[in-house]
């Protein structure tokens, strides 16, 4: 022990004398907006007034006029047009809700809840044991107490159970103050209030509350990604009872297959986003391709992605994503079968990018044989046309140069294993640059080949990361020997690490793998990672 | 810009029973309790209906008994102490106010008020409750809801001001015992003479032994010790103790002239002031003991000489009566003044060594038989005392309860971001936790302290590496 202990530099100082951005991983001109959005989530919630200013930003707007269109769409008349390309905005019948909002909501909690919940017509919902035995349930409803979404049941058999939760969060409002979240045994029940909207998770896996605040974000912004903020704003100013199921009609599928997501893909965790695999060469050609052959006026982000990992991107001078938007385009992709079928041109408003309008979207699979999917995002909605045309000749240079060739045996490695690295003690990892906001994984082998053990081992990082990144008490080091396995957490300015090796692993050990681990991953760096930034 | 914190503080407390006002109408009288008391009957019956509601709430999903809610402001926390009796206690939110650009805003630090803490404040305050008055349903069965009611009002009004919330922490959580380690010889002793104490009079049930706010020997389960040691230790010793230093009561010199034999410096804590006046008996306050199995009801009986104390527990079918305590301050007193003079010269040997350069502070707690030990609080009363900053103090309880949730044995070494260590390690029912501050160590430098401090001060005792 003591001749590895000399070999050794442990954590704490090796990469202090390296300039910033020389991580693995690591640049300064991302394409990625880097600020840590867990940490800029939960400062969010701290002084919730400034919501209104984050909203509306304007941004299509300003691209909008920037480019020297000489007739710009008027805005409202787009917001209207796309929205009822979504859902016909049926007449409202004046339906009020069991908790309206006039009524003293106060006295009406005590006595109404307990017997309330009895109530026949839930008895097939509430009390299914299989219902009850889900491990996260979540929920969106409406201010006025209406359901809108129920992750598990029908959500119009949920009726009571969710006015339950409005009365709740309303009578905590009643004395100037809001709730977060109950504890019971294993269960949270934690509750996010939006403009208009509230959000109820109830789970009994082992995500913090931060960690579920975010995960109801996360479904908020999927909310706003199919409405806008505008719109959703506008609705309920008009009618506070409005049933917004009628606008999401379709739209279940997004809820549902993001939250599956969350469930076990760790970027929405990391607030970063995971990369293909892929050679730097191909990945150059790939993005010079789509800059010559897609240099059209308002094209804001031409984006390449397969299987939830991002192959390229090429933005607009000036503009970035955050890894937030880019996760509800890996979602909306993932969630809809039909865009594999056809060309198709679909409205999408990224919510960090800007929540008050759309932008428009040209998918396409780059061919029937690859699961490589092609974004093209302007703000001109009539350029379909235009960007079908692009699209073809991106795939022909693409097939030149046999890229479409490389990306698909890429992808049938899903992505690298572990027994690669070469650090036999090593279990599994996870590696975040945080100048770009991307990470890198294996694949989870054995011992966690199955569900229950991947559950596992996703509930030992996010314990990792819960405490790491409490908003009070972060750490920079965490060390934990636990039963089944050892755990490593290092957090630096600019990379977290997050390890899992074997129960029996010394300290010494640990310490030695960790930077081979680091050294492997800085070789690594130009496949694992995009390491540029093209812009059109 | 930023101001000081402002405290945790107890915003409120109460205890209903919802089976006791089921209609509508009648809300009130499932409240039993409720502090502060100038609070509108409206407002009470309304919190009091939430948390019934909330508790409804969560039953839909879940089994498991509410425990707490969090809003930004309050931290409410929920303990059904017994079937259908809820005691609910909610403490505020340090806040401190500050500017942004400018504009000046008040931030709440929720992360301060910890769970498992005020969780395990609130049974503790039910703990002793039970201890002096017996259980709710006991007090409901043998007498009705209004005599309930009138010893909660007793008990609560006084012990909730002396609450001290702001210095809560872990060893809340552990609610441990100081022991007193001795030699063979003098525990013996000890043991033996609370062995004659108990033949001797055999209305006594149960004896426990203590050298200034240590135990030394105890014959209670362990569960009612460590309830009536926060008792003797927090409220009882601690206005004993000021005024013996005040220097008032010369009492005890006076009636050497009974009998020279007798000399001696014992005196009761419970029971008569004065042994010249046999008018006065004192208090003894009647306490309960394992009340979860057949629930014995018990005098307490306290008697001091110098620092040793000696708790009697008598049973209470037996009238205490003048005479006893004479027989029992004629036996009692000679022999726990030498007891206590010798353990004394122990103590004094004991408590010298090894406080030179030390560069860590622990905190150690042993599940098994309560003990608990401490070099992160300068003494055992709650105060505001503790060597370490309050960020990294939570930090131990963060720990504990990761460790406590998750495993039986385990390890965890955190540094902080302002480079300060943190170990905390728990195998075989042991808990040990050890702040270091080194800024320029390593984990493995850490580690070689941590074994090195285990191999001086616990030597005997198993850790997992």
């Amino acid at each position: 022990m003591a001749s590895e202990n000399e070999t050794v530099e442990p954590p704490g100082d090796e990469f202090k004398t390296l300039d910033e951005g020389n991580e693995p991983g690591g640049r300064r001109d991302g394409f990625l907006v880097a600020s840590d959005s867990f940490e800029d989530f939960a400062r969010l919630e701290e002084a919730k007034s400034s919501i209104k200013d984050r909203h509306p930003s304007g941004t299509i707007n300003k691209i909008v006029r920037e480019g020297s269109c000489e007739d710009p769409p008027d805005k409202q008349d787009e917001i209207e047009s796309v929205s009822s390309g979504i859902a016909s905005m049926a007449t409202e019948e004046q339906n009020d809700s069991a908790f309206s909002d006039n009524g003293n909501v106060a006295e009406q909690v005590a006595p109404t809840l307990s017997a309330s919940i009895h109530e026949e017509e839930e008895l097939d919902e509430v009390h299914k044991p299989e219902w009850k035995g889900q491990k996260k349930h979540v929920f969106i409803l409406s201010e006025a107490g209406k359901p809108i979404y129920s992750r598990y049941g029908a959500e119009d058999k949920l009726v009571t159970i969710m006015g339950v939760m409005q009365a709740l969060v309303s009578f905590v409002q009643d004395s100037k103050d809001s709730m977060r979240c109950i504890i019971s045994g294993k269960h949270k029940f934690v509750f996010l209030t939006r403009d208009h909207l509230l959000l109820v998770a109830v789970s009994c896996t082992s995500s913090s509350t931060p960690q579920l605040l975010l995960q109801l974000n996360y479904v908020y912004n999927q909310v706003l990604s199919v409405l806008t903020y505008s719109h959703i704003n506008k609705i309920f100013k008009q009618r506070h009872n409005y049933d917004l199921r009628r606008l999401l009609t379709g739209a279940e599928k997004f809820f549902d297959s993001l939250l599956n997501l969350m469930d076990h893909e760790p970027g929405f965790l990391l607030s970063a986003v995971r990369c293909l695999p892929l050679p730097s060469a191909v990945r150059d050609v790939v993005a010079q391709s789509i800059v010559q052959h897609a240099k059209v006026k308002d094209l804001v982000f031409a984006i390449l992605i397969a299987n939830n990992q991002l192959i390229t991107l090429v933005r607009m001078k000036k503009y970035f994503l955050h890894p937030a938007d880019l996760h509800l385009i890996f979602n909306l992709v993932s969630a809809s079968e039909s865009f594999k079928t056809a060309e198709s041109w679909t409205p999408i408003c990224l919510p960090k990018f800007d929540s008050g309008g759309y932008l428009h979207a040209h998918v396409s699979y780059l061919d029937d044989n690859c699961a490589a999917c092609l974004l093209l995002l302007t703000v001109d909605r009539d350029m379909f046309f235009t960007l079908s045309e692009c699209k073809s000749k991106i795939v022909e240079r693409l097939h030149r140069y046999n890229c479409i060739e490389a990306i698909r045996e890429a992808l049938t490695k899903y992505t690298y294993s572990i027994s690669q690295v070469g650090i036999p003690d090593l279990r599994h990892f996870m590696y975040k640059s945080r100048s770009t906001a991307q990470f890198t994984s294996p694949e989870l082998e054995s011992p966690y080949h199955t569900a229950s053990e991947q559950e596992r081992i996703f509930g030992l990082y996010q314990y990792l990361h819960h405490r790491m990144h409490s908003t009070s008490r972060p750490l920079k080091i965490l060390f934990h020997v636990g039963s089944y396995e050892t755990l490593l957490g290092w957090v630096t300015s600019g990379f977290e690490l997050y390890a899992v090796f074997g129960p029996l692993v010394t300290k010494p050990t640990a310490i030695n793998s960790i930077n081979k681990l680091l050294k492997w991953i800085k070789k690594e760096e130009d496949r694992l990672f995009i390491l540029n930034s093209p812009t059109f | 810009m930023t101001s000081t914190k402002s405290p945790v503080s107890l915003a409120n407390f109460f205890i209903f029973n919802p089976t006791l006002g089921p209609r509508e109408g009648e809300e009130h009288k499932k409240i039993l309790l409720y502090y502060p008391t100038d609070v509108d009957i409206d407002t009470k019956i309304k919190n009091i209906g939430l948390c019934e509601a909330i508790v409804n709430f969560t039953s839909t999903f879940t089994d498991a008994p509410c425990e707490v809610m969090h809003t930004q402001k309050r931290r409410q926390v929920f303990y059904q102490a017994e079937k259908n009796f809820w005691i609910v206690m909610t403490v505020t939110i340090p806040i401190s106010h500050k500017t942004k650009d400018g504009v000046p805003y008040i931030e709440y630090h929720e992360d301060d008020v910890q769970d498992s803490v005020f969780q395990a404040v609130l049974k503790q305050a039910y703990k002793m409750f039970r201890f002096f008055m017996g259980p709710f349903s006991d007090i409901m069965d043998r007498g009705n809801v209004q005599s309930l009611i009138q010893r909660l009002e007793h008990f609560y009004y006084r012990y909730l001001p002396t609450l001290k919330l702001d210095n809560s922490d872990i060893l809340d959580v552990f609610n441990g015992i100081h022991f007193l380690p001795l030699d063979k010889h003098t525990y013996l002793r000890i043991q033996s003479f609370t062995n004659l104490l108990e033949a001797t009079f055999s209305q006594i049930k149960y004896t426990a032994f203590l050298y200034n706010d240590q135990l030394v020997w105890s014959g209670l389960e362990q569960d009612d010790m460590r309830t009536m040691y926060k008792y003797l230790t927090t409220s009882l010793f601690p206005p004993f103790l000021e005024q013996e230093l005040q220097g008032s009561p010369v009492a005890n010199n006076d009636r050497r002239g009974s009998s020279v034999a007798t000399l001696h410096y014992g005196r009761y804590i419970n029971g008569p002031p004065n042994m010249s006046d046999s008018s006065n008996l004192g208090k003894v306050p009647r306490v309960y003991i394992n009340t979860e199995s057949t629930c014995e009801e018990c005098h307490l009986v306290v008697y001091r000489a110098l620092s040793a104390t000696v708790c009697l527990l008598v049973d209470a079918s037996y009238p205490l009566q003048f005479d006893f305590y004479r027989s029992i301050d004629g036996l009692v007193g000679p022999k726990l003044s030498v007891l206590a003079s010798d353990i004394s010269e122990q103590y004094v040997k004991r408590s010298t060594p090894s406080t030179g350069e030390v560069q860590f502070k622990y905190i150690y707690f042993n599940h098994m038989n309560l003990a608990q030990k401490t070099t992160v609080h300068t003494d055992s009363k709650k105060s505001s005392n503790v060597n370490i900053p309050a960020d990294i103090l939570r930090l131990l309880s963060d720990i504990n309860s990761d460790l406590s949730r998750n495993v039986d044995e385990g390890e965890t070494i955190v540094k902080s971001i302002t480079d300060c260590w943190v170990v905390g390690k728990k195998s075989d029912q042991r808990e040990f936790y050890v702040v270091i501050n080194q800024k320029n160590a390593n984990l493995i430098e850490i580690n070689e302290e941590v074994k090195r401090l285990c191999a001086t001060n616990f030597n005997n005792i198993f850790f997992l590496d």
